[in-house]
């Protein structure tokens, strides 16, 4: 009786670590989402300021608050955001794959083939592009 | 990107394709199990099991990538299923790794050297992977909104509304972009992709929330699912290409048509080794793998000592893909030269081989295959005349008598029966001579038939 409450146990925590890994991903993957609605966001911002250059101040809603401040600081932090967001996105991505390959390996899959090859320059794509 | 090439294949694959039967058209696999040991009757495969098993564990190492430039022979009377074990393993090692199969005489050709003919099969069998990344755009079109300036010329400008299943956006358009979509004709409801290095834009095709917009629709209007998540996308796809086909690409004199005529010509070692050096590049900074494959050489005594030789040195190579060679031959002449050999391959090369060899088929599974072949061919046949050709199937060859499945099948359907029964094995076998039969025939008449002064010596010159 011993022994199959143990391999029970053993089953569950197997289980549970595929789970958790799972979970891992798809937290990963919702959290480019809600970067990417971000990022899509504060790029519209940034044009809506473009194109409006009569008045030196605009309002910005920051965090539920409205205020006033000048253009070139708004048009500043926006695009520290931008930028910030796209480093972000790039690193969650880059590091989505290990995670992706260590659920594959819990589970006993095979890796996916040429996965973890670094893709061809823009150069070279073109150079082989009509086999492809 | 992908999504279209993966719709041209299918476009491809919906033209029904007329396919005759073929030889070996029965042949799904090995049939291994798991453990490598052979099934009696699986996947097309009847006995055989020592070959068989063989084969899988080669079959193992192949697909672990571990082996290159090895070479196999498959040795055995003929009829014996060597054909049938190679594309057993080519379906086996599935549409990944490249297998290429000639025939021992194909190399023989007016147009191409024969060291040349050989390079080309056996770069044939050699992949590169390659991965492709690009940023895309994908969404379906909520809106776009065009303005034209009031004067009728300048710029215009224009916005495009996109949308997933989790956001929605709103982009701003520049000239080129606005013409590229008029040009595609993009509207509302297409499920579009812009590829962020070239600003292509893909129609995918139209939302399924779309699909009672109309009544009446083109033939090729697809429908598709908005896509889900982001709407800015990183796209990884996976090519393999073979070293030939790259090879073809960058002969210039030939252009990219030749690929596809078949008729590539000699290339030129220069472009060779170019690709050979840029391939191992892209191998030390990680961008491709090598994907070593397999080329099969059906009636390897067919080859000279010179492609032997050529043979002999080419596996050596660093990017050789796995050797499978089979032959019907004994102790025999090597082809351009006095000298005999075990199967007709000269002894250094025969070294480095491993020799898998197949025994002529026992009773039960000659019935086994019979009954294979009927089903292929969707040729009913009764108990009793499956024994009959079994018997002849022993007696004579296994080729024979399958060659009997078809012909009986024709007869029975002459006299209208569903059926293939005994009469009709009987009535085609008194139709066609087997080999036997026939030589028999011709030994008791030879005065008769024309030049028979000639057939004096009894044994064939086979070089």
């Amino acid at each position: 009786m011993a022994s199959v409450k143990k391999e029970t146990d053993r089953l569950i925590d197997h289980l549970s670590v595929i789970e958790e890994a799972a979970e891992d991903i798809l937290s990963d993957k919702q959290q480019i989402i809600e970067f990417d609605l971000r990022r899509n966001k504060t790029r519209e911002a940034l044009r809506s300021l473009q194109k409006s250059n009569k008045e030196k101040k605009s309002w910005i809603c920051i965090g539920g608050m409205f205020i006033k401040m000048p253009k070139k600081t708004a048009v500043k932090m926006l695009e520290k955001d931008y930028d910030e967001l796209e480093k972000e996105i790039n690193e969650t991505r880059t590091k989505l794959k290990p995670k992706v390959n260590k659920l594959r390996d819990l589970q006993n899959e095979d890796d996916i083939k040429g996965f973890g090859l670094e893709p061809l320059s823009q150069s070279e794509v073109r150079a082989v592009e009509r086999l492809l | 990107m992908a999504s279209v090439t993966a719709e041209k294949v299918q476009e491809v694959r919906e033209v029904t394709r007329i396919e005759r039967i073929g030889a070996h058209s029965h042949i799904r696999g090995l049939g291994l199990d798991d453990a490598l040991e052979a099934r009696a009757v699986s996947q097309g495969m009847v006995g055989q099991a020592a070959a068989r098993r063989a084969a899988g564990v080669i079959l193992e190492v192949i697909k672990e990538g571990k082996i290159a430039g090895r070479a196999i022979l498959i040795a055995g009377q003929p009829g014996t299923g060597k054909t049938a074990i190679a594309m057993g393993m080519a379906q086996a090692l599935g549409s990944d790794t490249p297998f290429t199969s000639i025939a021992g005489s194909e190399i023989f050709s007016l147009e191409m050297s024969k060291t040349e003919a050989l390079t080309q099969a056996f770069r044939k069998s050699i992949g590169v992977r390659i991965k492709e990344e690009t940023e895309i755009i994908e969404g379906e079109v909520v809106e776009i909104q065009i303005d034209r300036p009031a004067t009728g010329t300048g710029a215009k400008v224009g916005k495009l509304t996109l949308k997933t299943t989790e956001m929605e956006t709103i982009y701003d358009l520049g000239q080129k972009m606005i013409e590229s979509l008029t040009k595609d004709k993009v509207q509302a409801g297409d499920i579009i992709t812009i590829d962020k290095a070239s600003g292509k834009i893909t129609k995918l095709g139209r939302s399924f929330t779309r699909a009672r917009d109309y009544d009446a629709m083109g033939p090729q209007t697809k429908f598709v699912q908005c896509p889900e998540g982001e709407l800015q996308k990183r796209k990884e796809v996976v090519h393999t290409v073979t070293l030939h086909e790259i090879d073809v690409i960058n002969s210039r004199t030939q252009g990219f048509l030749a690929l596809f005529s078949g008729d590539t010509g000699e290339i030129k070692s220069e472009v060779r080794e170019q690709i050979n050096s840029k391939v191992a590049e892209w191998r030390e900074e990680g961008k491709a793998e090598i994907v070593p494959g397999v080329l099969f050489i059906d009636e390897v005594h067919m080859l000279d000592i010179e492609c032997f030789s050529f043979l002999n040195r080419a596996l050596e190579s660093d990017m050789a893909p796995i050797l499978i060679m089979a032959t019907n031959r004994g102790i025999t002449k090597i082809r351009g030269t006095q000298y005999n050999s075990p199967h007709g391959v000269p002894i250094d090369l025969l070294d480095r081989l491993l020799i898998i060899s197949t025994s002529p088929y026992e009773e039960k599974e000659i019935k086994q295959i019979l009954k294979i072949r009927c089903e292929e061919e969707d040729v009913e046949m009764s108990d009793d005349a499956l024994t009959v050709l079994t018997r002849i199937g022993m007696e004579t060859s296994l080729r024979y008598s399958i060659q009997l499945i078809t012909t009986a099948n024709l007869v029975s359907r002459k006299r209208k029966a569903t059926e293939v029964e005994v009469d009709d094995i009987k009535r085609v076998y008194s139709l066609f001579l087997d080999e036997s039969r026939s030589t028999q025939f011709l030994k008791e008449c030879q005065e008769e038939f024309m030049f028979n002064e000639i057939g004096e010596s009894e044994t064939m010159e086979t070089s």
